[in-house]
């Protein structure tokens, strides 16, 4: 499968990079551009022939973000996005790097990578339950590559969406790409490919927010409304916008933390289930708790209730069986991945549960 | 080990291959490596139908796009063919109907990939969508919309054998299992994809087309000329076929795969040469991997252990085409026996067809699955009488020499000393059943083949012919058909050549897998190339040998059978000199300064005159060197060159029933293994800890490549065992990339002890049998039986997911039960094309878009763009 052709946008400061985007991100500008990405064998340059063929097309937004390029690249493959202009981060130091603030907070770079906040040492001090969670992605080559902004921009999956143009044929497509039906929920309207980034639900257990840079200057504004719960508009980024930074309170730090995931393969996979908890004690009891799960829906999330249950409660194995419930209840897998849906679900169970009781040791 | 301890000097010491550099440097060049000049790209179209009559192609717009030269379609070649005579069934681009999602439609020749991507969307067809079959015991019952019109029943081929008398072997029986067990399909997975580059000659003048060479991943080159010049109507003496690197195969590349056909096709039609290589998900679609098998299995036993009789009633998913199914259908009957002394065996067994991928052959081909279950239920059985699961094994060993019930001839057989070693090595007797809760260990035994015994194209003539020929700087150059892929093959020929005319490894060089240049070899499949090539190479080495002994005797004054080739020396061995004893010594004995110059060069002249002079003058010598021999030899006789051939003996070729052609082997290798486990009984994860395994393979030739045989067996059952299975929604392949298939990862493997065990077979080139395949039918049920000991549940359905085993942990304590279908809602439609594919599967429903199949009205949706 060759990748579409495109032209690579290569910004040195972030607001050349915004620059790019507020140009070529609308279909307007994109069409007066005078650049023809493809050299065109057949003369006529654009439209692809694509759209001729794939009747309706979902609207292709005419440039794509690159960063460590391990989720887009494959899927730029498989012909799921064939961006005009693909706009290239890396050399954007200023989205580089861990600094923790003054108010014993920190601030991560988007380009922060993944293996970069596996190892830190602050990170593992403070906030281990997401150096647990990114230590868990990929494998250790994806990992020098994959960043922590590309982990929560990270798109949506689905056995019947993630496959090549030729096997989406083969199924009549579906609604998160060129078509109208879902094959997980049939009769249903509502995308439910899956959300399954690792990091996502240690960083909704801290409490985390983003910063979001735009033609109207940065916005910052709390992970868990990032995620709009839908597979197929599954974030709310406009295209001329970049997830920037993100933020972890001072008041989260130190917080015992533990992530588990579900997975076939002690490598490489994307987790099956994923479950985060964060736990403060005092004494005997437990002060504050916190859970958040991935991959059992199409946006991680924090799950409900988890602090008024056990606030104020030494931690047995009943009262984390009771957190498990509680997950489980939260989670809706469907056959977007391997393994049932009901599995997986058991899964959050068993690991909520397992979780709670290590944070809590 | 009883490792015999022949008196080699290359045999049976680890040695590196003689294309390891090469490979782990990335200077060895695969097929997708080559071009030639004016070379295009071909892209193949595949149908999205597991099932359809093609009523119409439209080739013109994709014709008329800038870059695109031609495009190729199943009229250009109608010639249908297959691997086995039987099984002419398939053609390399669909005529008239195709048979599976992924099938070949046509093939798009472009100056470039992505052109031909564009180029492959503009091709318009028009098919009739007809019912499909993706069940084998539902497509049983098939009467009309046959996948093949000349298959009933869609049923490929079935066999019903009895040996001796299975009812009174039962009725003998104390006890009785019966069980159905299930293996669901998996795949090889090799490193490389397919590939293949072919290049027609074109007359300068004419512009017609001359030979046609071909670069190809294949196992079987000599398949590959025949299948070409069977569907291009050309001679096999102008096509060429060239085996480049081969980055395995397992049996992926052991018949002729679509694309080969394809790119010569494509090749013709343009006038040019084409290369096309898969997709990771083209590979999965050309498949030819192991079938879904469906065994219900029956085993009787008395009280002492003694296995009485055996029924087997074997249904096996073979997908759309017949590609090896027949004979993966007779091995799983077949090699029943030649494991166990069974005295009664009956077998029935169904290849059915359905409407996906084909399968064929496969690592351990056909053996596999029946293995996991009969190995599963002779450990329930074990429990059953109280009998200890490998002493049970040990109740019931053959005692070759010996022909099994179901004419297999067994003449070396290490099998009770690899039982006997991986009980010791494991610490079976004191650690079985006394482990810590959730951990547990397995035992189980398999065996395979050193070569089938009659050729897919049954005649008298050798399956390996191997030439050598020898320069006279002492040169060796071995030819041989023997296809390397990755397994060694080459590596073998260089060392038995070299143990045999007692020259250094370095002087070899294999030419191999060439049509043009190398005699035929039937290829690399069934494990036979050690035994059968290695056979052939022994022979021609020895052919030469003598030839030079002639020679050389006549120059050292004694008999040629009295000269021993040692060391890069010939010397007598009456001869009592140090030197003998030097040249005996395991060390490489390097030639002395002056002895390299008088046949060395000055001046890059090679001083042949003034080296024969000197010898002349000093009369009959004690020794020679290799070269000086070689020298001898080629004066003496001009050139030196010898062949050598091999053909399995008549009495190893199996009884006379039918289908007796299917198992029997020259010799067969035998395995033993132990698996420790340990499962989460609240997750049902199982981790496999650590397996023993034992393997006789007759003699190691090359021990460090046999253990590495041994462990990527292991490791490969492990994969079909735990996580590797392709999963099927209405035929489409769900998982058609590495990423979904699962194949373990490093994380995963376990430390396997690699155990060689040398029962030094009696025909066998050094005594050597196959290492590359016998071993892996044992870790299923070795896995499975160590579950069994760790939680208590026998698992009847592979792989043994999370989930299955969970399930069964749950059934077995009676806790709620968790819906493996399905899940969450119970109404929803069993297949996709029920709702959503339903509806343009029948041609109705909801506004479909343009490129949905059910909206394309037939006129209306002609090349007017």
């Amino acid at each position: 499968m060759s990748l579409p052709q495109f032209r690579l946008l290569r910004p040195r400061t972030l607001g050349e990079a915004l620059d790019f985007l507020g140009k070529y991100s609308g279909h307007e500008s994109a069409h007066t551009l005078p650049a023809q990405t493809s050299r065109g064998p057949d003369g006529r340059g654009r439209p692809s022939p694509h759209e001729h063929s794939r009747g309706r097309l979902s609207p292709q937004v005419p440039i794509q973000v690159i960063a460590g390029g391990t989720d887009l690249i494959p899927s730029m493959r498989q012909k799921l996005f064939e961006p005009e202009y693909v706009l290239d981060l890396r050399g954007i130091d200023e989205m580089r790097g861990i600094r923790p603030a003054a108010d014993g907070g920190v601030a991560i770079g988007a380009l922060t990578t993944l293996r970069a906040i596996e190892t830190s040492a602050f990170l593992q001090q403070h906030y281990p339950v997401l150096t647990e969670a990114a230590a868990t992605v990929a494998s250790p080559v994806l990992r020098n590559m994959g960043t922590i902004g590309g982990n929560i921009c990270l798109d949506t999956r689905c056995l019947w969406y993630n496959q090549s143009l030729t096997w989406r044929k083969g199924c009549g497509f579906c609604i998160k790409k060129d078509g109208d039906l879902c094959h997980v929920a049939p009769g249903g309207t509502k995308c439910w490919a899956t959300f399954s980034g690792d990091t996502p639900p240690a960083l909704l257990c801290l409490n985390a927010e983003i910063e979001i840079a735009g033609p109207s200057g940065a916005r910052r504004i709390a992970l868990h409304e990032f995620y709009t719960g839908l597979g197929d508009n599954y974030r709310k980024l406009q295209p001329n916008e970049l997830v920037t930074r993100v933020f972890l309170p001072a008041a989260l730090a130190d917080y015992r933390g533990v992530y588990r995931k579900l997975r076939v393969r002690g490598s490489i996979d994307y987790p099956l289930a994923g479950v985060a908890v964060v736990v403060k004690r005092s004494n005997e009891h437990i002060d504050d708790a916190r859970v958040g799960i991935t991959a059992v829906n199409p946006a991680p999330v924090l799950v409900k209730g988890v602090r008024e249950m056990v606030a104020g409660k030494a931690l047995d194995e009943t009262l984390a069986e009771a957190v498990g419930d509680l997950a489980a209840k939260t989670a809706k897998p469907l056959t977007t991945s391997a393994l049932t849906p009901e599995y997986r679900r058991e899964m959050i169970r068993v690991f909520t549960k397992r979780a709670v009781l290590a944070a809590n040791n | 080990m009883t490792r015999v301890n022949g008196n080699f000097s290359i045999i049976g010491k680890p040695t590196a291959m003689v294309d390891a550099a090469e490979k782990t440097t990335g200077a060895g060049k695969y097929t997708d490596d080559f071009s030639v000049p004016g070379m295009l790209v071909g892209k193949i179209l595949h149908s999205p139908y597991p099932h359809a009559r093609i009523k119409r192609i439209d080739t013109s717009r994709a014709e008329k796009l800038e870059g695109v030269v031609a495009v190729a379609i199943g009229e250009d070649a109608p010639n249908p063919y297959g691997i086995l005579p039987v099984g002419h069934d398939e053609h390399a681009l669909a005529l008239d109907k195709v048979r599976y999602v992924g099938d070949n439609v046509a093939c798009v020749v472009a100056v470039s990939e992505a052109i031909a991507e564009k180029a492959l969307e503009l091709i318009d067809v028009e098919y009739e969508v007809l019912p499909a079959y993706f069940d084998p015991e539902e497509s049983m019952k098939a009467e009309t919309d046959l996948i093949h019109e000349n298959k009933p029943h869609n049923l490929e081929k079935d066999y019903h054998h009895a040996f001796g008398d299975p009812e009174k072997g039962f009725a003998e029986a104390d006890h009785i299992a019966e069980a159905r067990f299930v293996s669901n399909e998996v795949t090889h997975a090799a490193m490389e994809p397919h590939s293949t580059l072919a290049s027609f000659e074109l007359d300068p003048h004419t512009g017609e087309l001359g030979r046609l060479t071909v670069w190809s991943s294949t196992q079987v080159p000599y398949y590959l000329q025949h299948k070409l010049s069977l569907v291009l109507e050309m001679p096999m003496q102008q096509i060429r076929v060239i085996k480049p690197l081969v980055g395995g195969g397992f049996g992926g590349k052991s018949e002729v795969i679509p694309l080969e056909i394809i790119a010569a096709i494509a090749a013709r039609t343009a006038k040019a040469p084409v290369k096309i290589t898969y997709t990771r998900e083209e590979v999965f679609w050309a498949h030819r991997g192991r079938p879904r098998t469906i065994i219900d299995l029956k085993t009787g036993v008395t009280n002492d252990g003694r296995i009485t009789a055996v029924k087997a009633r074997v249904v096996q998913d073979g997908g759309a085409y017949c590609s090896y199914g027949v004979v993966t259908i007779l091995y799983s009957g077949a090699l029943l026996g030649a494991l166990y002394d069974i005295p009664n065996i009956q077998y029935d067994g169904y290849r059915v067809l359905t409407n996906k991928p084909a399968c064929g052959a496969m690592r351990g081909h056909g053996t596999v699955n029946v293995r996991f279950a009969f190995e599963s239920q002779l450990d329930e059985l074990a429990a059953k009488i109280g009998i200890d699961s490998a002493e049970l094994r040990q109740r019931n060993l053959l005692q070759p020499p010996c022909i099994t019930v179901n004419g297999l001839r067994v003449q070396s057989y290490g099998l009770p000393e690899c039982i006997e070693k991986t009980v010791e090595r494991s610490g079976w007797k004191q650690r079985k059943g006394k482990l810590p809760k959730g951990r547990g260990l397995g035992i189980a035994c398999s065996h395979y083949v050193s070569g089938a015994a009659n050729s897919i194209i049954r005649s008298d003539m050798p399956h390996s012919t191997v030439n050598i020929k020898i320069d006279r700087d002492g040169g060796v150059v071995v030819y041989t058909g023997a296809s390397e892929i990755g397994q060694g093959s080459d590596t073998m020929t260089a060392q038995i050549a070299a143990e045999t005319l007692g020259c250094s490894l370095s002087r070899v060089r294999v030419i191999a897998a060439d049509t043009d240049l190398t005699p035929i070899d039937i290829g690399s499949y069934s494990s036979r190339v050690t035994f059968m090539a290695g056979n052939a190479t022994l022979r021609a080495a020895d052919e030469v040998k003598k030839r030079i002994a002639a020679a050389a005797g006549k120059k050292m004054g004694c008999a040629a059978e009295d000269l021993i080739f040692r060391n890069d020396r010939v010397f007598s061995k009456n001869s009592t000199g140090s030197l003998s004893a030097d040249a005996l010594a395991d060390k490489s004995v390097r030639p002395t300064q002056a002895e390299a110059s008088v046949s060395g060069r000055v001046e890059g002249q090679i001083l042949r005159g003034s080296l024969q002079q000197k010898r002349k003058e000093e009369g009959p010598k004690e020794s020679m060197t290799f070269e000086e021999a070689v020298v001898a030899a080629i004066d003496f006789h001009g050139a030196l060159t010898g062949t050598g051939s091999y053909a399995p003996p008549q009495d190893a070729r199996g009884g006379k029933h039918k289908g007796a052609g299917v198992g029997p082997s020259p010799a067969y290798s035998y395995s033993a293994q132990v698996a420790e486990v340990s499962v989460d009984e609240d997750t049902g994860e199982v981790t496999v800890h650590k397996v023993w395994a034992a393997h006789d393979c007759g003699r190691a030739l090359n021990p460090v490549s046999v253990e590495g045989q041994i462990i990527g067996s292991v490791w490969m059952g492990m994969g079909q065992a735990l996580t590797e299975e392709m999963v099927w929604k209405d035929g489409m392949l769900m998982n058609p990339g590495l990423l979904e298939y699962r194949s373990p990862s490093s994380v995963e493997s376990p430390a396997v002890e690699p155990i060689i065990v040398e029962s030094v077979d009696p025909e066998g080139p050094f005594g050597a049998k196959e290492c590359s395949e016998g071993s892996l039918a044992a870790t299923i049920p070795a896995i499975a039986n160590a579950i069994y000991d760790a939680v208590g549940v026998r698992l009847h359905e592979c792989p043994f997911t999370p989930e299955r085993v969970l399930a069964a942990l749950r059934a077995k304590k009676n806790a709620k039960a968790l819906n493996l279908t399905e899940g969450v809602d119970p109404t929803a439609p069993v297949s996709f094309r029920e709702h959503g594919g339903a509806l343009w599967f029948k041609g109705k429903g909801p506004e479909r878009h343009a490129m949905d199949p059910a909206r394309r009205e037939a006129p209306a949706a002609g090349g007017a763009d």
